[in-house]
């Protein structure tokens, strides 16, 4: 199929210097274009130093750098304000975050946690757990038929007991987009929990506004929307993150040290202990700044676009199943099995055609155990993808199947 | 119209007939009934998980079955598996695990030394296909992981 890539793959050095792959892992994470990395080798190059602590120029080029990063990211996700935008290693350090912090504080036996059966192990384990240890009761909303959240579970599920009802945007196993207004409707006419969103998802595939969304803490990943590994981030409102305590201890994030207690630096400092990761911010500033480029909303429409022509062709191969919501409902992940090959089996055959795809159980056990699997197959699509990425992993999917039908 | 791409030779090499007809229909895919010991593991990358049953007499392994679901890789290797260790003592079937697993990863391969062929008994020779996929030792290993753990009860 002719469907051309959204962004030049010229702009990817990896997809460039490799014209015979075809990525679609890009839920896993994505790769990265030549101005992000640019971006992350001129702060070395130029800005490099400590920020917030040298007295010198070169410092405050790097706090500046770094300030500039946090507003432009801000921007990207709808925060007016940019000090609710706490920096992490990423979705799953977020998640812990909250959960340590505000959990810790004011979960205890008795309370309720609800979560969804199509969490990544992120949001779900770390919710598991912190029922365990306060003695609270995890509430687990099971899905429809098709693997979005059932709301009428979630309106019989929420009650004056819930403390945290703990969501994701968007499915990493099965692609499915949650109405986040139906879900904040629900809890907020029925509790005072706070609402907790998984963004990883989402924030690489919609245009999201943290603002308007009427939610209390919004995490998300670099890695997945072209910037680096490592650095991730924690939405929250400020009232709930001022009277949080800290999550860790150290550097940058004190006010005022006495030898028995301490007092505790204004967000986002408050949440950032240690030397911050400067120069990635800067490098996910200059991805968010590559993606506002494209158009958000030219990006979803190019993932439905391929995730409309893939579902259809895999969908005419013999003993296909396909998981999740119609295509317009979900982000550009195809999940699905074959009758006779195992995914693990069409991982490695796809590979050997430069298709690579991931193959598991998508860190989302609970949700493979509902849909009564192991594992499932899973293509996804970002802006570099194109019709020829549809065409190789068609092919290597029939000839996956042919090889297994051969023999035996 | 699906243009079926052809199939590389490494691929093919791997799936032999002789692995994937060991998939199709694995031997002593079954349970035993009160078995001597058991062990089960699980491959934390796909889900697949695998239960090995043996029966000894003495320390003679007169019966070795498994359950559980898996890729072709895991199953083959799991049904090869208990035709290769039936009648062997303990220590002649945990030796031939770490046989496998050696075939798997030479030792000095990282080194540069290329390590002797070690004989491992024919019905085995399909497992050396799996070789040249890495990402696909974990799979082959699974059953003779979960049969070391029953007859040697360590992980």
């Amino acid at each position: 199929m002719s469907l051309r890539s959204l962004a030049p793959r010229a702009d990817f050095p990896l997809l460039a210097a490799n014209p015979g792959l075809h990525y679609l892992d890009s839920a896993a994470t994505s790769q990265k274009p030549k101005a992000m990395l640019d971006a992350l080798r001129h702060f070395y190059e130029t800005a490099n130093a400590n920020p917030h602590r040298g007295a010198y120029a070169l410092s405050a080029l790097a706090t500046d750098a770094y300030h500039d990063a946090r507003a432009t990211i801000a921007r990207f996700v709808g925060v007016a304000d940019a000090d609710c935008l706490i920096f992490t290693r990423g979705t799953t350090e977020s998640m812990n975050l909250v959960s340590s912090s505000w959990g810790g504080a004011h979960v205890g036996p008795g309370d309720e946690i609800v979560v969804s059966a199509l969490e990544h192990h992120a949001n779900f384990v770390t919710w598991q757990q912190l029922a365990l240890r306060t003695g609270a009761t995890l509430r687990i909303v099971e899905l429809t038929p098709t693997q979005t959240i059932d709301l009428d579970m979630l309106r019989d599920v929420v009650s004056a007991r819930t403390k945290i009802v703990a969501i994701t945007h968007v499915s990493n196993a099965v692609g499915s987009i949650t109405p986040l207004q139906e879900v904040v409707r629900i809890v907020r006419s029925r509790s005072a929990a706070v609402i907790v969103v998984d963004g990883a998802q989402a924030v690489p595939h919609l245009a999201v506004n943290f603002d308007a969304l009427d939610i209390d803490f919004y995490a998300f990943s670099g890695h997945k929307l072209l910037g680096p590994m490592g650095i991730g981030v924690l939405v929250g409102r400020r009232a709930l993150l001022e009277a949080m305590p800290p999550y860790q201890f150290g550097g940058d994030m004190i006010e005022w040290v006495r030898d028995t207690d301490s007092t505790w630096n204004v967000l986002p400092h408050k949440f950032e202990a240690g030397t911050p990761n400067a120069a990635d911010a800067v490098a996910l500033a200059a991805a968010v700044r590559y993606l506002q480029e494209l158009g958000m909303d030219k990006v979803r429409a190019h993932e439905v676009a391929l995730l409309e022509a893939a579902e259809a062709s895999v969908r005419a191969l013999p003993g296909v199943t396909v998981y999740g919501p119609p295509p317009a409902q979900r982000s550009g992940v195809l999940s699905f099995s074959l009758a006779d090959v195992h995914p693990h089996d069409l991982a490695t055959i796809l590979d050997q055609h430069g298709v690579c795809i991931r193959a598991g159980h998508h860190c989302a056990q609970p949700l493979m155990r509902r849909l009564g699997v192991s594992a499932t197959a899973r293509a996804s699509f970002y802006v570099y993808s194109d019709g020829s990425d549809v065409d190789a992993l068609v092919g290597a999917l029939a000839a996956a199947q042919q090889l297994f039908a051969t023999v035996g | 119209m699906t243009t079926v791409a052809p199939v590389s030779a490494s691929i093919a090499a791997m799936y032999q007939d002789a692995l994937l007809s060991h998939h199709r229909a694995p031997h002593n895919r079954r349970v035993i009934e009160a078995p001597s010991a058991s062990g089960a593991r699980k491959n934390p990358v796909c889900g697949d998980e695998i239960t090995v049953m043996v029966s000894l007499v003495g320390d003679v392994v007169q019966d070795v079955a498994f359950t559980g679901r898996g890729c072709s890789i895991s199953t083959a290797s799991a049904s090869m598996m208990t035709d290769a260790v039936q009648g062997l003592a303990i220590g002649e079937a945990v030796a031939l695990a770490d046989a496998v697993d050696r075939m798997l990863h030479p030792a000095g391969r990282s080194a540069g030394a290329q390590s002797a062929v070690e004989a491992l008994p024919e019905l085995l020779t399909p497992l050396r296909g799996v070789a040249p996929f890495p990402g696909r030792h974990g799979c082959a290993m699974l059953p003779w992981q979960a049969l070391r753990e029953a007859l040697t009860g360590k992980r």
